[in-house]
């Protein structure tokens, strides 16, 4: 049971992991992204189509990434050089990836809500099949995906890139005190929308790894609001890698746990809406702290 | 006059490159796109029936509308106006079957009035956290949106579940707390003459009472507004709770006057449509309404659409980002921060 609930969360973790590293670096650069949701969806789909055209998961993850994060790159245009409101236009870019797919599907493929094409290459494991047998961490090594890696790797590395790279501290200098980076001659807005691209980058990885880990079939619903949650985590770890990575975590665990415990009665709608609740009240707890610091 | 131009061409600059993007669309699919405009124009205006439906799919959107301005002239940028249309609307549809139906007409101002203090409640809990502790509002609203959307949805698969009809409905009202069909057999329902009323009182509120001007300048300005001894929290609040109100009202007649009961999906993004249609008018009354029966007139045509040619109906999704993406360039805070870099 808890090997079970274990391998399944960590899966489940994935694509919010992803979603929330790209979208703590957009934050960090003074970007709030809302529309991970939108450019996870888009990753997803095109994940499934090139991964079924080309019979390779790789290409596959990694044009669905590209696609992402030429999305996200020409979003951020939107908001840095036409003065778009980011939350707005974000909402809007959801509803525009959400339409575009739509519209896409039942153009092409005739199909309204689900894609199902054939030969589509799934994510391969990255452990033969024989560590299951190892105790409590069997069936998670066994699943485990390339992407999951690279999310972890992501993560272990994050803190020092922001920290002690040019780049990483262009990006914090950016979304701390813009005019600074203006007076040392560096452009904020070209950061920004740099961070965005990498945003929709990883964006776009989380939708390859929600398409392409198990089922293989493309569907509306498929990111189910992960790309909010996503943002939920890095705000509730506040846009620090390893709270944002524990916090993903956390939820990921959640999710898995959440049809287990409809079993023992607890309804799993109220329980899905559990970390929208946390971040609520993580928000209200941090402002307090330090509204009695000010004090 | 010069306002007057500036917020027509407000309106109309991100329509036009929305309907470019979608005339693009339609030629790469190899459709002539002033055919198919002219067809959604005459399916979503052509004959009285016609019309009447699109105002029916516009009632939920006015009112959404209306509710996400009230926050945005504030400066407050609620986006949780959808989690009080569900919350507000599930309220009204369980006060509808579950009160006794020999209230007879009493039945639908009961139900109204508890939509809106549950809409109101609602939105007053971030509007609270923001005026007392700076909870981040974007945050706070979006996050209750899906709290929202959790609590309606485990109530209508469980307790309020009707036993009757199976899965993810309540069962219908009461005939009594019906909204009357203006036109039938078409849907518009007196919910719209409801939403008349409401935007013409928003329009009231913004111009005609001290509350209102207040609103605007708290929204221009809040340090200002301190200055002169406006209460910028309780400005903040009542903004919220406004919202909610409205929001709820909304959910109330959409329950009352559409659906008769609550269902799972009961809101079909309206709280967004309405924030679309709130940015593009730029919060003014009547672009508000020219703006959601645009919208609605969208929605109704594109179903026809769909049914008729080769068209999807997520090409009035396609329109609808676009507006949202290109509508927002001169909102408050915006203009505010601009200016200061300037």
């Amino acid at each position: 049971m808890i090997e079970q609930v274990l391998a399944s969360g960590v899966v489940l973790t994935t694509p919010i992991l992803l979603a929330a590293i790209g979208g703590l670096v957009n934050r960090q650069a003074g970007i709030v992204n809302i529309a991970l949701e939108g450019k996870m969806l888009a990753g997803a789909f095109v994940a499934i189509v090139i991964s079924a055209a080309t019979g390779s998961w790789l290409i596959a993850t990694v044009t669905a990434a590209l696609v992402s994060m030429v999305i996200g790159w020409g979003f951020s245009l939107t908001i840095t050089r036409l003065g778009a409101n980011m939350i707005t236009a974000g909402l809007g870019l959801n509803v525009l990836a959400a339409g575009s797919i739509g519209f896409l599907m039942s153009y092409a493929y005739g199909s309204s809500g689900t894609l199902r094409l054939p030969d589509v290459a799934l994510l391969p494991h990255v452990f033969p099949a024989s560590v299951e047998g190892l105790p409590v961490v069997g069936q998670l090594l066994a699943n485990l995906d390339p992407l999951t890696i690279l999310a972890v790797l992501s993560i272990a590395v994050l803190p020092f890139l922001l920290g002690a790279t040019r780049f990483g501290l262009w990006i914090r200098a950016t979304g701390n005190a813009a005019p600074v980076m203006r007076s040392v001659g560096l452009n904020p807005k070209l950061l920004q929308e740099a961070s965005t691209a990498f945003a929709g980058f990883f964006a776009g990885l989380a939708g390859a790894q929600l398409a392409l880990a198990s089922i293989g079939i493309f569907n509306e619903g498929l990111t189910a609001g992960r790309g909010f949650i996503a943002l939920a985590a890095f705000y509730f770890g506040r846009d620090r890698p390893w709270q944002t990575a524990a916090a993903c975590l956390l939820f990921g665990l959640l999710d898995a746990a959440q049809i287990r415990m409809q079993t023992v009665g607890l309804p799993p709608r109220l329980i899905g809406a559990l970390p929208y609740l946390m971040v609520l009240v993580a928000l209200v707890v941090s402002q307090m702290r330090s509204l009695r610091r000010t004090q | 006059m010069s306002t007057w131009l500036n917020r027509g061409v407000g309106f109309a600059v991100p329509l036009l490159i929305a309907f470019l993007v979608s005339a693009v669309v339609l030629l790469a699919i190899g459709e002539n796109p002033l055919d198919t405009f002219s067809l959604m124009l005459t399916e979503g205006f052509g004959s009285p029936r016609r019309f009447a439906s699109t105002l029916s799919a516009a009632t939920p959107l006015l009112f959404t509308a209306v509710g996400t301005a009230i926050c945005f002239r504030a400066g407050v940028f609620n986006v949780g106006v959808d989690g009080a249309f569900l919350i507000g609307g599930l309220a009204a549809v369980v006060a509808g079957f579950s009160l006794p139906a020999g209230l007879g007409w009493a039945l639908v101002p009961i139900c109204l009035t508890i939509a809106a203090v549950f809409g109101a409640a609602w939105l007053f809990i971030p509007g609270w956290l923001l005026a007392k502790l700076q909870v981040d509002e974007v945050v706070s609203t979006l996050m209750l949106n899906f709290i929202a959307l959790a609590i309606t949805g485990y109530l209508v698969n469980g307790p309020f579940l009707s036993r009757q009809s199976g899965n993810n409905v309540t069962p219908p009202v009461h005939e009594a707390a019906e909204l009357s069909r203006l036109m039938p057999p078409a849907t518009l329902h007196s919910g719209f003459l409801m939403a008349l009323v409401v935007l013409v009182a928003y329009a009231f509120w913004t111009r005609r009472t001290p509350a209102g001007l207040e609103g605007a300048w708290v929204g221009l300005n809040r340090r200002f507004s301190r200055v002169v001894g406006v209460s910028v929290e309780r400005t903040i609040i009542l903004a919220m709770v406004l919202s909610g109100v409205v929001g709820g009202l909304g959910g109330a007649a959409h329950g009352l006057g559409q659906l008769h009961r609550f269902t799972d999906g009961f809101s079909a993004g309206y709280g967004f449509t309405g924030m679309a249609v709130a940015l593009l008018a730029h919060n003014s009354p009547l672009g508000m309404l020219i703006g959601a029966v645009l919208f609605g007139a969208l929605a109704s045509a594109g179903t026809t659409i769909q049914l008729f040619s080769d068209i999807p109906l997520d090409l009035v999704n396609i329109i609808q980002g676009i507006v949202m993406i290109f509508a927002v360039i001169e909102l408050g805070r915006i203009t505010i921060r601009r200016r200061a870099k300037a």
